[in-house]
């Protein structure tokens, strides 16, 4: 049987690689989607490894990201990979730079990141991309552990929209993953 | 089973869900079992996700333990260590163009016993020629790249750095990346 996924299902968005490459180009409002896309996946980052200098850090990463996206080559792996990389190496930076301050070093190293590791951070940001209901239903799932029924009780809504939240919601994801893995 | 419907209940698969119907036709769908394996990335990193967010309760308690037993020591250390500078009041500097237009203002303002902190507040940076910015600090026996920041699209922006305390830094500016030598802002 020769079957296509269901493409119409797909959240709308130019895809992470092509905000990046546009922002490469210079262009404010993709740099600006890109920003609240992964904006709370970065802050989870340097929260981890910069502590107190998080907001630094945040600052910090989207200014390298703003300055380098021209080195950033699709070829070479997605846009969550590479901007994990930056997120990092900024964020340890950051946290190492601990006074006195040296110059900002060059261009980020494209050092391999664990391919897990990319899923959590990119998931992060394409969370965001959901529909709330959708977004609302998966996290209360994964993340307090609910059971369907209970997510029915908290939410006020029929069992039957649950699942279809959910299953609609992983569905978007996982055509997103591999939107950005194309 | 339709396609239509076969992919749409493909995530009950993840929930061990024994669905004949559904496996049936998952043997026979490539699109299916690539959205199957997609799926299980999603629901993986989802898990992963969740063991960051939730640290086991002990461990929580621990770690909420510790942060205070570390607060009570870093006060204590503090007024052991802290230089006679530390009592010093925050310097506050105003960041001007060359036209003498009002942009930012920055404090500095002691931190701990070794740094000090600089806050800086932009409300009308020049953008038009770049978002980006380098902020440079200044006393008189030396001059240190404080960082780089960046002003959203209407020049505003507040970023925090810190700085060695063992300086007297007594002049900030603000110049673009790689161009050093034009200063965009400065303050005194």
């Amino acid at each position: 049987m020769t079957a296509k996924p269901l493409e119409s299902e797909a959240p709308h968005g130019r895809s992470d690689a092509e905000l990046l490459e546009a922002t490469a180009a210079g262009s404010e409002a993709a740099f600006a989607e890109l920003r609240a896309r992964y904006r709370p996946a970065i802050s989870r980052v340097c929260r981890a490894i910069a502590g107190s200098d998080r907001e630094d850090c945040e600052q910090e990463v989207f200014a390298r990201i703003w300055g380098k996206a021209y080195l950033f080559d699709r070829r070479r792996g997605s846009a969550a990979s590479w901007l994990l990389t930056v997120a990092r190496h900024t964020a340890q930076n950051t946290h190492g730079r601990r006074r006195p301050p040296t110059p900002v070093s060059g261009e980020p190293r494209i050092d391999p990141v664990e391919p897990a590791d990319v899923d959590t951070f990119w998931l992060v940001a394409a969370l965001e991309r959901l529909p709330e209901r959708e977004r609302s239903v998966i996290e209360l799932a994964y993340y307090r552990d609910l059971s369907e029924s209970a997510i029915a009780k908290r939410l006020r809504v029929p069992l039957g929209s649950v699942k279809s939240w959910k299953r609609r919601g992983l569905n978007q994801l996982a055509m997103l993953l591999d939107e950005e893995s194309a | 089973m339709r396609h239509r419907e076969a992919f749409r209940r493909l995530p009950d698969l993840l929930d061990d869900r024994d669905d004949t119907e559904l496996l049936d036709h998952l043997r026979a769908c490539a699109a299916c079992q690539r959205q199957l394996f997609l799926l299980g990335r999603i629901d993986r990193a989802l898990r992963d996700g969740a063991a960051v967010r939730k640290p086991p309760r002990g461990r929580r308690l621990l770690a909420a333990t510790a942060a205070v037993t570390a607060a009570a020591a870093a006060v204590f250390l503090l007024t052991l260590f802290a230089p006679a500078s530390s009592r010093r009041h925050p310097q506050r500097f105003a960041l001007r163009t060359a036209a003498g237009r009002l942009v930012g203002e920055a404090t500095i303002a002691q931190a701990d016993a070794h740094n000090v902190s600089l806050a800086l507040t932009a409300h009308d940076l020049p953008v038009r020629h770049g978002r980006g910015f380098v902020l440079w600090a200044g006393d008189r026996r030396s001059t240190m790249q404080v960082g780089r920041f960046l002003a959203d699209t209407q020049g505003r922006c507040r970023v925090r750095f810190n700085l060695p305390a063992n300086h007297d830094w007594s002049r900030l500016w603000v110049t673009r990346p790689g161009n050093t030598h034009t200063m965009v802002a400065t303050g005194v």
